[in-house]
């Protein structure tokens, strides 16, 4: 009975070794391709200041609205608008994004009802922003913001927890 | 003349012939067996390829027109809408064959599902289908996207944003699919080319491979064409010989096996199914190129996230799902997506749950009312949707 030949003869080599070698090139292609998948996940985003207004121009109770724009991710397109609602809290002031923490539909506030109303879902928080009724699951997120010696309000673009 | 004509065509349907095999091909593909019975309800699957292979023709026609960039979406099909009369035609279409696709392709799987039609061997033409069901949601979802007015910006922020719900890895998902943290330009150019390269390159080929399928086991039918064969395997009754097949039976010659059991009665595919899959799918293109001229594809506003007076309101195809999330408390709020996750899933595993032989929708309450309940499920979401948003 003959033995079979275990050895590795130079053809085999040379189909195993090209096989090896066109697998490695194929995962190689794939760093790149996935590498600029993921990308924007490793891009800090440009933190700006911009100015909203004079606190003193918030007067009453009810939530003031503001108009401010922000510079888009990724590459330069124009600056889009986004509105803030200022508003008094004891003898400070919050920011209000109008950003639902549920699904981020734009939130307005309806002076009827005292509150600010989500016109998708329904979500309902007080003047302050805090949810109390409906889906959301957060308060309204708050701006980065200083006032500065003359009662200019500055906010940047990144809230103050992470949404 | 004419018949110097028909020479010149013959032979040059000869040469083909010779080197391409067409004779083969057309004959496999026009002179299937069919089921007699039911043949109507077999029309939703060629209305079905019918309106997606519209969809390709005006979607590749669109992409002449518009240009993917926050800036200028808005503004080229603004201007199409404005100096463009046959342009939003075929943007027209395009939009209601979509609306008038994702309802046929749900006939069409609700007739499979009632049909019992997923049983062995054709466990992988469900299958296929439920992923081509799932592609063309991601379609019609993706393609809501990218006119950037006001209903398709909204609707990206929630879409992307549900993701965002998903355990653990939700918030990166969302900034993949966004390009960031918040919207902007890669979101638009991300989306679009998910919605005209990634999911037609998927898309398609599975519906070579549903349709190949098709053809290798041939269409099931319904349970009407099997009767005598099932009452032949108790002994009650011989069945008349089934009609003899032309070509290539899939099924056996003899009606045994119950799993594999011969219609009774056949026809011809062409030019019997051919000519009731013409008249519906006619019909329908008829009726989208109508809605297409009438009514055509809406556009808002141009974007504008800082708006407070815009109350967005979900394509109708995406009500269930917007009304769940109106339904669901914050503390389960991922419950928006395990739902159509697990029903998805039980989807693809029906062949493999439902594995008896039995096809009478009637002898089968076990599979029957648990799909009816799933039905009811998305009707009644669909319903308390659209009462919520139009006052109904």
């Amino acid at each position: 009975m003959a033995v079979p030949d275990r050895r590795l003869s130079r053809r085999r080599f040379a189909i195993l070794g090209t096989q090896v070698v066109a697998g490695a090139v194929t995962i190689t292609l794939a760093v790149p391709i996935v590498g600029f998948l993921i990308s924007p996940l490793f891009r800090r985003e440009r933190v700006v200041e911009r100015e909203v207004g004079n606190v003193a121009d918030v007067t009453g109770p009810d939530p003031q609205k503001f108009i401010v724009t922000f510079p888009q991710n990724a590459w330069p397109v124009p600056d889009v608008p986004v509105a803030v609602y200022v508003v008094r809290v004891g003898q400070g002031y919050k920011v209000l994004s109008n950003v639902c923490s549920h699904m981020q539909c734009p939130v307005r506030w309806q002076p009827d009802l005292g509150q600010f109303l989500c016109p998708c879902h329904g979500g309902l928080y007080d003047r302050t922003g805090l949810n109390i009724g409906g889906p959301p699951p957060k308060p309204l997120p708050e701006f980065v913001h200083r006032i500065d010696g003359n009662g200019v309000l500055f906010i940047q673009n990144r809230f103050t927890e992470q949404i | 003349m004419i018949s110097e004509l028909r020479g010149w065509a013959s032979s040059a349907y000869n040469w083909m012939d010779e080197r391409a095999s067409v004779r083969s091909l057309l004959r496999k593909g026009l002179y299937e067996a069919v089921p007699v019975r039911g043949a109507w309800f077999y029309t939703l699957g060629s209305a079905t390829l019918v309106l997606i292979l519209l969809q390709l023709v005006t979607g590749i026609f669109l992409t002449l027109l518009y240009v993917p960039s926050v800036t200028e979406a808005w503004q080229s099909l603004n201007y199409v809408r404005q100096h463009d009369a046959f342009g939003s035609i075929v943007r027209g279409i395009h939009l209601w064959s979509a609306y008038v696709l994702l309802f046929v392709i749900g006939l069409h799987m609700v007739r499979t599902f009632f049909s019992g039609s997923y049983k062995r061997p054709r466990e992988l033409n469900w299958v296929t289908g439920v992923g081509l069901f799932v592609l063309v949601l991601a379609m019609a979802i993706t393609g809501a996207f990218l006119p950037w007015d006001q209903a398709a910006y909204w609707t990206a922020v929630v879409v992307t944003n549900i993701a965002s719900y998903t355990p653990i890895i939700g918030s990166f998902l969302r900034a993949l699919w966004r390009g960031g943290d918040t919207m902007g330009p890669v979101t638009l150019v991300r989306t679009f080319g998910i919605h005209v390269w990634l999911l037609p390159a998927i898309l398609f080929p599975l519906i070579g491979a549903h349709l190949a399928l098709l053809r290798k086991h041939g269409e099931f039918g319904s349970y009407v064409n099997y009767r005598g064969a099932y009452r032949a395997r108790e002994g009650v009754e011989t069945p008349p010989a089934p009609t003899q097949r032309r070509i290539e039976p899939p099924y056996p010659a003899v009606p045994t096996d119950e799993l594999w059991a011969a219609p009774l009665e056949t026809e011809d595919f062409y030019p019997y199914q051919t000519f009731k899959d013409g008249l519906v799918s006619v019909v329908l293109v008829a009726v989208v190129f109508l809605l297409a001229v009438t009514i055509g594809a809406p556009l808002e506003e141009a974007a504008n996230p800082a708006t407070t007076s815009y109350t967005p309101v979900p394509e109708w195809f995406y009500l269930p799902l917007d009304e769940l999330l109106v339904l669901v408390p914050q503390q389960l709020i991922p419950l928006v997506l395990v739902l159509p996750a697990g029903g998805v899933a039980l989807l693809l595993l029906l062949p493999f749950i439902d594995r008896d032989a039995e096809r009478n929708p009637f002898e089968r309450p076990a599979v029957m009312i648990p799909g009816a309940f799933a039905v009811l499920f998305v009707v009644i979401l669909t319903l308390l949707g659209s009462g919520r948003l139009f006052n109904l």
